[in-house]
């Protein structure tokens, strides 16, 4: 199954996404820190698909699209960002960064299904 | 500058005030999700919407918190300008004014950048952007 990552330091907005994927056919992991789950994916772990929220403490959204940009087995990596920002300067950087979609919550539970379907091309 | 003493105090008090109220609805909303989870319910959009909104909540008053602090810290910088020279008390006066109109307008814009979809008044076609 694929495998999609979760970055979000909210504890409530990881539960309101994982309530949503259960059902799906794809293996899920959860972080509360992008530095963590940046440094599993060093440590070897390939996600197919990343979801990170923007603004985190320690290390924000953005930062941890740069870095998985500098990893050479997360450097196309498909990565979505889902966040309550909506500054159009910012998702200007993360478009310049590579990154593939922006969802801004609170989102659709549907849509958020279909966005990775269709990012991961499984089965409608 | 007792006024400005009061003024720190109530600023202090609001900030723990919402901090509390992060507290409470995160540990409220952890029950409920727990609740779902626990016994396999599966969620509409509604309650979806519902639950996500905390979060929301809880960006918006850590916008403020930080706000609060920033005032605080530049009312605590003046008391001690003023402590030491009363002759630059005025001038200092008007370098306060000026960082609370930058906190406060540093705010608002956080205000609106953070409140998610329900500030943009958006269609749910456009709630996800492919690049």
């Amino acid at each position: 199954m694929p495998l999609v990552i979760f970055v979000d330091d909210s504890e409530t907005a990881l539960a309101s996404t994982r309530m949503v994927t259960n059902s799906m056919p794809i293996e899920v992991k959860q972080y509360t820190e992008a530095t963590v789950a940046l440094a599993e994916i060093k440590a070897g772990m390939k996600p197919d698909l990343i979801i990170t929220d923007l603004n985190m403490p320690v290390m924000n959204g953005l930062e941890f699209l740069k870095e998985l940009r500098a990893v050479s087995s997360t450097s196309r990596t498909p990565t979505l960002m889902l966040t309550t920002e909506t500054k159009v300067e910012l998702k200007e950087q993360g478009k310049a960064l590579g990154l593939t979609g922006w969802i801004v919550k609170p989102f659709n539970p549907a849509q958020l299904k279909q966005a990775i379907t269709r990012v991961l091309r499984l089965p409608a | 500058m007792l006024i400005l003493k009061s003024v720190d105090d109530l600023l202090e008090h609001i900030r723990d005030v919402q901090e509390s109220v992060i507290e409470l609805s995160t540990d409220s909303l952890m029950k409920m999700s727990n609740f779902i989870e626990k016994n396999h319910l599966e969620i509409d959009e509604e309650i979806s919407t519902s639950l996500q909104y905390q979060d929301i909540i809880t960006q918006q008053l850590n916008a403020s918190i930080e706000a609060i602090n920033s005032m605080r810290k530049s009312i605590d910088i003046f008391l001690h300008a003023q402590k030491s020279d009363e002759n630059l008390a005025n001038d200092s006066l008007k370098k306060l004014q000026v960082k609370f109109t930058a906190t406060l307008k540093e705010a608002k814009e956080k205000r609106s950048r953070f409140s998610g979809k329900s500030a943009q008044n958006s269609s749910d076609s456009d709630e996800i952007e492919f690049f």
